[in-house]
């Protein structure tokens, strides 16, 4: 973000702490503020009718929650958005959003390139969901949550593994003793160790790169 | 409500047992083996893994909190409990 940009949007933000599953957007519901992680991240997820949660996109520092709503001319989304690991983000009102955005082309620019990675990121989600077992799933999902975070340590119980990646608990289970027994992970209760980023890559095969490619492409390259 | 683990016997040997350490809170025992029989049908229904070939052969092992065994129930009873309902 250029600074001029940052200096419209600096005096609406606020700092604020999350706390683990605490929702940011609610399904439904009108989009009041968007969220800057700064640390931790966020899910965004769909539900099925059975209450069942799967995972389309990860967001992070990378990334502002509650842009394809606000960006795109909505004012809400089915979309539930809810703290994965908790941290730091700033966070601002629409309507302040909304002032800075209409003031700015190049600000509006980069939050709708920012939207079409996070397009790019749920549809590799829905691809890889589709094409690949669970441990590959898994591997890709670790690398994903290793961009977001400072240091090599995950904080996750395998129920929360099961229902980002929409599986069975007792598979994640199996999934993660996949990847420790590879010496990729080393996973104690709650909490994982990133071992080899490289070989989870390599086992995530495709999987994992490609919405990372774009993010580098639109906005680090912009 | 008492919790149960259902820890998940794919191979024979240490190794061939996924530790459920996180367990599923269910108010009595029997409600433990429909629990058990809706997951193993969900398993094979939708889970694929690299690891397993054949969900058929897998069972879970279900214990309760002081670690004592419940009781086993095989994925393949999915098949003659059609009628099961959860």
């Amino acid at each position: 973000m250029s600074p001029d940009d940052f200096a419209l949007l600096q005096p609406h933000l606020q700092l604020v702490h999350t706390e683990l599953r605490q929702t940011l957007i609610a399904p439904n519901e009108p989009v009041k503020q968007l969220f800057f992680p700064e640390t931790g991240y966020v899910s965004m997820v769909t539900q099925g009718s059975q209450g069942d949660k799967v995972e389309a996109a990860l967001i992070g520092w990378e990334g502002i929650v509650g842009a394809s709503p606000v960006l795109l001319g909505t004012d809400r989304t089915p979309h539930h958005s809810f703290v994965q690991a908790p941290g730091k983000m700033l966070v601002i009102d629409k309507s302040a959003l909304c002032a800075a955005v209409d003031q700015s082309p190049s600000l509006h620019k980069l939050l709708l390139r920012y939207t079409q990675v996070l397009l790019v990121e749920a549809v590799q989600t829905a691809f890889v969901n589709a094409s690949y077992q669970i441990e590959v799933r898994l591997a890709r999902w670790v690398v994903m949550c290793h961009d977001r975070v400072d240091g090599d340590e995950l904080t996750m119980t395998h129920d929360f593994v099961a229902m980002m990646l929409g599986v069975q608990r007792s598979s994640a289970t199996l999934a993660v003793q996949a990847l420790e027994g590879l010496l990729l992970i080393k996973a104690k209760r709650g909490r994982m160790t990133v071992r080899d980023r490289q070989g989870l890559i390599d086992l995530a095969d495709g999987g994992y790169g490609l919405p990372e490619a774009e993010y580098a492409r639109l906005i680090e390259g912009a | 409500m008492p919790r149960y683990f259902f820890s998940l016997r794919h191979r024979p040997g240490e190794n061939g047992l996924a530790v459920d350490h996180e367990g599923d809170e269910l108010a009595d025992e029997t409600l433990v083996r429909a629990h058990a029989l809706h997951v193993a049908r969900e398993t094979i229904a939708k889970d694929r893994m690299v690891t397993i070939r054949d969900w058929m052969v897998c069972s879970f092992e279900i214990t309760d909190e002081a670690g004592r065994h419940i009781m086993t129930v095989p994925f393949s009873e999915v098949v003659s409990d059609e009628d099961d309902e959860d």
